[in-house]
């Protein structure tokens, strides 16, 4: 075991006071003199052309500074993964609420009035709303030119668009003989699952402030990727990225809700447009009805095992709603519902297609888990049907088909670091699995799952030492409140042996910072950790050489010295050395090298995957993480209120260089776990979000927050820095079966389809009744 | 209608103000006395993130008049810290990591602090009941209430 001053300890978040003062500056706070305000004008159709639209009237409005529309926009579409969708709305709409034009005025009443003075023609087509009925023959196209669109240089073609259809992308994994696999199996069971829409609800919504100079232009955004979002406005307005500066203020909270970057664009035309600095905030119910949300998934899996609980074969059919446009949609289809789909366990013969289809409704986008919760509902839920049906306790059939450590994953990689069996082991502990007496409408499961990090992202990061010893880290990865900055800076102190008070972090500004993908697939601890851990010891390494010269005439080489509690010394002879912060201050006054450290990262892997097997030789995620979650529930059988006794999830964090912030994320993930199991849904009809309020849809609350516990293992990840995992999306996952299981444990009744609301609860006890009475 | 003339107390600081009669509290502390703390997160009073307290009172700002608070006193998170010192809640609410992205941190307290004020021992249950008009979406809430809890026995 190494022997570490601060990484694994705890430590409260580097910005905290900030945050418990108020004084923290977020997105919602940035301000510029001169600044005026945008809104968007939105399509009220599902599906309709585009006839007209006559902004004249909304221009000469008293108080507008700008107006503009898809004909002042470049021709350009843009996307995550594949370029499917225009800044406003061209030709098309495809869902309600779709952006067709925006207004800059003095201030949002007058912006919102001059929106109703905009005159807009529609011509209706036919909408199609369920992604199922968008795969028949004879559905409404919504892409017409899905053959004809880019993919985006990042994600490198790896979508698999069906040219004429609304299959976005089709993914396959084959391994094996399918046939044979099903003959081998003693039971075979077909079941189907639907996992429905929740909302990130970040608390603060997307806010974002565009000063555009014909010079430059500076952004200020609340968004997860900052160097994407200066790409993008400099792809679109036809500038070098030199030219755009991208900032992030405070984030409160994303969750893969501000990873797609939808408003600055707008307010960049604006304040293009408008030559004033433009501030676009949206409202809840414009999050709620036209940003985002999970994909939600028709699961249809056939899973075939032996009599002695071995699985042979395992054939799924995913279907995704991509509303209308992709967005992050591929990684979900194709990490979530291709390579990741079978879960955690060894299955020889696999069948699994897993497609992305286009619907005229607003589109999904990241959310934490990254479609891992709706397989996972559908994966876990069939692996009790059938530890039930092959009269097996859940937990050992589980612990008997999990990954170990050398096993291949569905796509052909060699797992490495794997603790399925760990997790699942202190989570029966936990729950005091098989114990305890069985009392009346109480029921108990464990489910596991495993959760990817996206393959092939980098990230860099500079240290920078002040002549008094003090640190400033710059790093492009994002503190969206997940603790980032302050792991990053136990980082440093580690490698430099100084304290974390002394380090100051400046993350996410692209001028400022150097490169990093961003905030997104719980990739910040490993990859970005990583690069800030090479930095810091590129700074070490320049601080040795330095002192080994003001040692001189010794004769000490640098790897004579150590760097520890603020001093630089002869391992051999502690009393010689120097404080740290006259190394620095040195650096700079004697020897004309200011200590100025870079490192870089890039995680394992590929998207790159064999379109009809999915097989690879590389990796399809840079890591995975295991994790395995019980939960213990009570029903009421009057009123259907599922009732949470406790939940207790083991999750794999490798090293848990912050514990404290590694449990926060955790409890954070399993409460939203809870909303989505139980109440959270994102209710559709015609296409329009009927529930886009905090009233009618409801997110747990203080008072729904059941005894929970995070247990976190430690496995280290052999790319890792210190062996650290990125955890940050795992513990939603599992939440849902979890609570399923427990629910069918509790009543020997099943329900499908999620939420498990008390009257589907209600309406499946009273079925379950008639047929057994 | 012409702004009101009115005299409101601010984190103990007398202000002589001219409100806009049409003017929520919440812009009013957000935009007049640039008091950027407080927080809007919603447009119909549920999220709880322009928690202020009024007379000692916890109350949305984004649901009433800045006029109501006309005569009255208002505290908001910026008038937590006492020479210069953190509140035992938010000194809680920092070591045990209850603000994570902080967007609802600011009401969150407020709201913390008008149930420590009124009553100074909460049982757990009459902690998450008094917090209950405050979203959080990162913490999952019992950080936040051991936050509480733990305030309550350093100030007891």
């Amino acid at each position: 075991m190494e022997d570490f001053s601060v990484i694994g300890k705890s430590m409260p978040l580097m910005d905290g006071v900030e945050k418990v003062t108020g004084e923290g500056i977020y997105g919602v706070d940035a301000q510029l003199p001169g600044m005026i305000h945008g809104r968007i004008l939105r399509s009220p159709y599902a599906h309709a052309k585009i006839l007209k639209i006559d902004t004249s009237e909304a221009e000469k409005f008293p108080g507008v500074y700008a107006v503009v529309s898809a004909k002042d926009m470049p021709d350009r579409r843009v996307g995550v993964s594949l370029k499917d969708e225009y800044i406003f709305a061209k030709e098309k709409v495809r869902y309600v609420g779709e952006a067709v034009a925006a207004v800059a005025a003095v201030d949002i009443e007058t912006a919102d009035e001059a929106l109703q003075a905009i005159e807009v023609e529609y011509q209706e087509l036919k909408p199609v709303f369920d992604a199922q009925e968008a795969m028949r023959d004879g559905a409404p196209i919504v892409h017409e030119d899905l053959g004809r669109y880019e993919q985006s240089s990042y994600q490198i073609r790896f979508m698999r668009p069906v040219a004429g259809s609304n299959v976005a992308s089709h993914i396959k994994v084959r391994t094996g003989d399918i046939a044979k696999g099903f003959q081998e199996a003693a039971v075979t069971l077909e079941n189907s699952f639907r996992c429905h829409r929740i909302h990130h609800c970040y608390m603060e919504p997307h806010a974002v402030l565009v000063d555009y100079k014909k010079d430059k232009t500076t952004i200020w955004t609340n968004g997860q990727r900052t160097f994407d979002i200066a790409v993008l406005i400099a792809g679109l307005f036809n500038v070098p990225v030199s030219k755009v500066r991208v900032i992030n203020t405070k984030v409160g909270g994303g969750f893969g809700g501000k990873i797609t970057a939808r408003l600055e664009p707008v307010a960049m035309a604006l304040s293009k447009k408008s030559r004033k600095p433009v501030k676009i905030v949206l409202t809840r119910q414009e999050e709620f009805s036209t940003f985002g949300g999970q994909h939600s998934a028709v699961v249809k899996i056939k899973s075939g095992a032996t009599k002695d609980g071995r699985l042979t074969a395992v054939e799924m059919e995913t279907v995704w709603d991509a509303g209308a446009y992709t967005d992050g949609g591929i990684s979900v289809a194709s990490l979530a519902g291709g390579a990741g789909a079978p879960g955690p366990y060894r299955v020889a013969n696999l069948k699994i297609d897993s497609y992305l289809v286009y619907t005229t409704k607003p589109n999904p986008t990241a959310l934490r888990g990254m479609g891992m919760q709706q397989i996972a509902w559908a994966v876990e839920s069939q692996m009790d049907i059938l530890a039930e049906k092959l009269g097996i306790d859940p937990v050992e059939f589980r612990l008997k088909n999990a990954f170990e450590e050398g096993d291949r994953s569905a796509t052909g990689e060699i797992l490495d670091s794997v603790s399925v069996k760990e997790c699942i082991a202190k989570v029966a502990e936990a729950l005091e699995w098989g114990k305890g007496p069985n009392l009346p409408n109480r029921g108990k499961a464990i489910c596991t799952w495993h959760k990817f990090s996206a393959p092939g992202t980098t990230s860099s990061a500079v240290v920078k030492v002040n002549g008094d010893g003090s640190v400033i880290l710059l790093t492009g990865a994002t503190e969206i409140g997940q603790g980032s900055n302050t792991v990053l800076a136990q980082i440093v102190a580690e490698e430099l042996g100084i304290s974390v008070d002394d380090i100051s972090v400046t993350s996410g500004d692209t001028d400022a910072t150097p490169f990093d993908h961003g905030t997104f697939s719980s990739r910040v601890t490993h990859h970005t950790g990583n690069a800030v851990r090479s930095a810091a010891l590129d700074a070490k390494r320049q601080i040795l050489e330095i002192a080994a010269q003001m040692l001189q005439p010794m004769e000490v080489t640098p790897q004579a010295l150590e760097l520890k509690d603020d001093r630089v010394f002869v391992k051999r002879n502690p009393e010689i050395g120097f404080p740290f912060a006259e190394v620095a201050l040195s650096s700079r006054v004697l020897y004309g090298t200011p200590i100025l450290a870079k490192g870089s990262f890039r995680g394992r892997g590929s998207h790159l995957l064999d379109p009809e097997t999915g097989q690879s030789d590389k990796p399809a995620a840079s890591e995975w993480v295991y994790m395995a979650q019980g939960a213990e529930v009570e029903v009421d059988r009057e009123t259907g209120e599922i009732k949470i006794v406790k939940l207790v999830g083991a999750y794999d964090a490798g090293k848990a260089i912050n514990p404290l912030s590694v449990k926060g994320q955790l409890l954070g993930g399993m409460m939203m776990g809870v909303g989505l199991s139980l109440f959270e849904e994102m209710v559709y009809e015609d296409g329009r979000m009927v529930n886009p309020t905090f009233m009618d849809y409801l997110i747990p609350t203080a008072q729904e927050a059941p005894p929970m516990e995070a247990i976190i293992v430690e496995k280290p990840h052999p790319a890792g820095p210190y062996g650290a995992k990125g955890i940050g999306e795992t513990s939603i996952v599992l939440i849902a079966p979890a609570i399923g299981n427990a629910f069918h444990a509790a009543t020997g009744v099943r329900i499908n389809d999620l939420p498990l609301l008390p009257h589907k609860v209600l309406k499946a006890l009273e079925e379950a009744q008639t047929k057994t009475g | 209608m012409p702004d009101a003339e009115c005299e409101i107390r601010v984190n103990g600081k007398l202000c002589k103000v001219n409100i806009d009669p049409s003017t929520l509290l919440l812009d009013f502390l957000r935009e007049k006395l640039g008091l950027t703390g407080p927080k809007r997160g919603c447009e119909t009073g549920y999220c709880g993130c322009c928690t202020v307290l009024l007379d000692g009172k916890a109350i949305h700002s984004c649901s009433i008049l800045a006029l109501r608070a006309k005569e009255h006193e208002v505290l908001t998170i910026e008038g937590m810290e006492s020479d210069g010192k953190l509140h035992p809640i938010q000194q809680a609410f920092l070591e045990l990591n209850a603000a994570q992205c902080g967007y609802c941190s600011p009401g969150m307290i407020m709201s913390a602090r008008a149930l420590l004020d009124s009553n100074p021992a909460p049982t757990r249950s009459e902690v998450s009941r008094a917090l209950a008009g405050n979203l959080c979406r990162c913490t999952g809430y019992l950080p936040i209430i051991d936050a509480v809890l733990h305030a309550s026995q350093r100030t007891r």
